[in-house]
């Protein structure tokens, strides 16, 4: 027994840096682990977590350049003690040729499924191109054509200048930002943002890079002088948001005249007897200093009242394969795609203005785009014709 | 995509089972029943570069909990076959990687520890060119999570014929708990000469405990696993499943690894009573399976209810003569139908929703 243990032991620190890893030490909670299978993480720290990872991995295995496979292999003989012809035997036996199943001179077709698979996937994904195939029309869906686009921007870009290259062992953090479900049109489908972030940023980044219609509204009536209008826009007159992360409310007090809008949300816990908030700056907190946890509904509030479902879905180490240039993170790797309302007169051009007890207009409320509003509302002079009240209109569209 | 969950699932335990019936861990013998079931071909089918993105990475997380406890050593080795094969056959471009969770890290890397151990090396081979080739990311979670709160969570079954049988008296005798036992058991005895001396009491009077507590323990465990050892060598002796690699065995420590082989063996091979057993299961299974559809053969059964509104339609219409009078009277509430439209096709509805612009 003691002989054997002894005998497995030794071989243990031999083989404890085959491929050049160890294990990560389990004592450690911070070690994301499943709060509800396959729904959310228990909280954990962003910050220890990066490190356990690259404790325990050789870093060969996350830098963006190709390990060089003979060096591998030999590497690999002189750790398990075999001889090279040993492991060029292994290389053949190995290969990837094994798993090719025509010759290789002919290809297969890869658009088909073969007649009479054995696989069930086949035979199910047979079922349903018959199926499509009985359909009058071919549906594409052009929200996925889009997600494609968007993703595909992406994979693999390096940057231009080398100094903009991503750190190796950089961690990308996936986010999904959900559009707020005060809008009627959000109820069936949950539109989403979904952004990477890197590790080192800071939260006000990932702030800064969502995109909200309520942000870009203008409010007021502009139908006396419909030339001023597109200068103040929401993001710019309420500068305040804030995260509100297990707990934890993180404002945004970059600017002066932004105020802490979580304040009446503390005040009234601590009038009920909620366990008391604790608060601090968006602009002094990064990813890494977070313990949250990952696939749980946050939340961001901005304009006072426009609130955000917030999902941290993924997070590990950047891969080659991702976009290594780190001036384009924030990155957008997704966003659902909104219908643009047209003019009523044109119906061509999307709506830029929305009108109000107006005689010359079909409904009430009416959209116009640009030149239709014009037109119609006012003389070669730019004189108001008729009664109307004129209101910015900002499409759903405008970030498609 | 997910509809597509069940059937690669069935698709890799179908695989894997065929490997556990070779009572081998060589690749070959992997590539072999891969080829044989064309298995590349899971990949097939015209489908949008995003679709075809979204099955990769469905296929790929599907795959990746054979690698795992509480699968035996076996299944974990060709669940690491599989996910090679997949990996490097999947038609998306850049290829879809393997996501390797941190907590699944270590007992990962205990699995490649047995492969070196028992001189598997195609198995350590194969992990190694993974790693290399850059085939895997380090994440938090083996898949990205939304809170997808459902009903019916579709998670991973464990598929029972797999599973590891746990060698229990081994995991409890350990060298540290034999040297703690002797540790314990010298203090006892110190305590135990301390209080006679005082007392000047014979010590046989306290004598409850055997002297050599820890070698009787290890030389009954031994006796045991000797002979489990040759229970399930026997059973496995047609497999050439002690087989330890690619001719490269030193005869100095053959008999230390034969001790450790069959440990290992002892763990990845002792469950061919299980299996035939749950194939058994699979057989009442299925033959419940056939006698249900037997009343429709050929046709698959939707269990979805037609519509309300379709099934009272239905029943009216069987009424025989008063079909043309309801099929008349359902249409006068369509006010706005002109006259001269009456016998036009019924239009496609289809025209506008309001929500979904897809
Ligand atoms: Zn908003
Ligand atoms: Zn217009």
């Amino acid at each position: 027994m003691t002989s054997v243990d002894s005998f497995s032991q030794k071989e243990n620190m031999a083989a404890s840096n085959t491929a050049g890893c160890s294990t990560p030490s389990n004592d450690d909670n911070d070690v994301p682990t499943y709060e509800y299978i396959d729904i959310n993480t228990k909280p954990f720290h962003f910050g220890t977590f990066e490190n356990l990872w690259k404790e325990t991995l050789n870093p060969k295995y996350y830098s963006f350049h190709d390990v060089h496979q003979e060096t591998e292999d030999e590497e690999f003989g002189q750790e398990m003690g075999i001889p090279p012809e040993t492991v060029n035997e292994l290389k053949v036996i190995c290969s990837l040729d094994t798993l090719r199943c025509c010759p290789e001179n002919q290809p297969p077709v890869t658009d088909v499924v073969p007649a009479d698979p054995g696989l069930m996937t086949l035979r199910m994904r047979k079922r349903r191109q018959d199926y499509k195939q009985t359909l009058h029309r071919e549906f594409t869906c052009r929200q996925d054509l889009y997600a494609t686009e968007l993703e595909s921007l992406g994979i693999g870009k390096k940057p231009l200048n080398p100094e903009d290259m991503l750190p190796e062992g950089e961690m990308t953090i996936t986010v999904n930002v959900l559009f707020p479900l005060i809008v009627e049109r959000f109820k069936q489908v949950r539109a989403r943002q979904t952004l990477q972030v890197l590790m080192s940023h800071k939260l006000t980044q990932l702030r800064d890079a969502i995109c909200c219609l309520q942000d870009l509204q203008v409010s007021g009536e502009f139908s006396n002088t419909p030339d001023t209008a597109p200068e103040f826009i929401s993001k710019d007159l309420y500068k305040s948001a804030f995260f509100y992360l297990e707990g934890i409310f993180y404002n945004d007090m970059r600017y002066p005249e932004a105020s802490d809008l979580s304040q009446t949300i503390r005040e009234w816990a601590a009038s009920h007897n909620f366990p008391t908030f604790q608060t601090a700056k968006m602009e002094e907190t990064t990813f890494r200093d977070l313990k949250i946890k990952v696939g749980y509904p946050y939340l961001y509030c901005h304009q006072g009242d426009c609130e955000h479902v917030v999902i941290f879905t993924d997070i590990r180490l950047a891969h080659r394969d991702d976009c290594l240039d780190r001036k384009l993170y924030p990155l957008l790797t997704y966003k659902h795609r909104m219908i643009s309302r047209k003019c009523a007169i044109c119906n061509l051009y999307i709506s830029r203005w929305v009108t109000s007890n107006d005689s010359l207009a079909p409904t009430d409320p009416c959209l116009f785009c640009e030149a239709c509003f014009r037109t119609f509302h006012y003389d070669p002079q730019g004189n108001k014709l008729g009664q109307f009240l004129a209101f910015p209109y900002v499409d759903a569209g405008a970030f498609n | 995509m997910e509809y597509f969950i069940e059937p690669v699932k069935s698709d890799c335990e179908d695989l894997l089972s065929r490997f556990q019936r070779t009572e081998s861990v060589r690749y070959e013998e992997f590539a072999a029943i891969w080829r044989k079931m064309d298995f590349p071909s899971i990949f097939y089918g015209k489908m949008a570069a995003n679709e075809m993105r979204a099955f990769s990475r469905l296929v790929m997380t599907t795959a990746y909990p054979y690698v795992l406890p509480p699968y035996n050593f076996q299944i974990r080795v060709g669940g690491l076959y599989l996910l090679y094969a997949l990996y490097n056959t999947q038609l998306a471009v850049p290829k879809e990687k393997i996501t390797i969770a941190l907590k699944d890290w270590e007992s990962i890397m205990k699995f490649q520890q047995d492969a070196v151990n028992s001189q598997h090396y195609d198995v350590c081979y194969i992990f190694r060119k993974l790693l290399s080739d850059k085939a895997v990311f380090f994440a938090a979670m083996p898949k990205p999570l939304s809170f997808q709160v459902k009903r019916k969570p579709k998670r991973h079954l464990v598929c029972e014929a797999f599973r590891d049988r746990p060698a229990r008296v081994k995991d409890l005798i350990t060298t540290e708990t034999l040297e703690e036992i002797s540790n314990v058991q010298e203090h006892y005895e110190k305590v135990k000469a301390t209080i006679t001396a005082s007392s000047g009491q014979s010590d046989t009077a306290i004598s409850l405990i055997n002297k050599d507590l820890g070698a009787c323990l290890q030389d009954t465990v031994m006796t045991y696993q000797n002979w489990l050892d040759e229970v399930t060598g026997k059973r496995t002796d047609s497999g050439d499943a002690a087989d330890p690699g690619e001719g490269t065995s030193k005869q100095g420590d053959s008999s230390r690894r034969a001790e450790l082989l069959a440990s290992i063996k002892s763990k990845s091979y002792g469950q061919l009573t299980e299996a035939s057993k749950s194939r058994r299961h699979r057989q009442v299974e299925m033959d419940m399976f056939a006698s249900e559809t037997k009343h429709t053969p050929g046709v698959r059964v939707r269990n979805r209810m037609p519509s309300l509104k379709a099934r009272t339609k239905k029943n009216l219409l069987n009424k025989g003569n008063l079909r043309e009078e309801i099929l008349q009277a359902t249409k006068q509430w369509h006010l706005s139908v002109a006259e001269q439209d009456k016998p036009a096709k019924p239009r496609d509805h289809k025209r506008f929703k309001y929500s979904h612009p897809a």
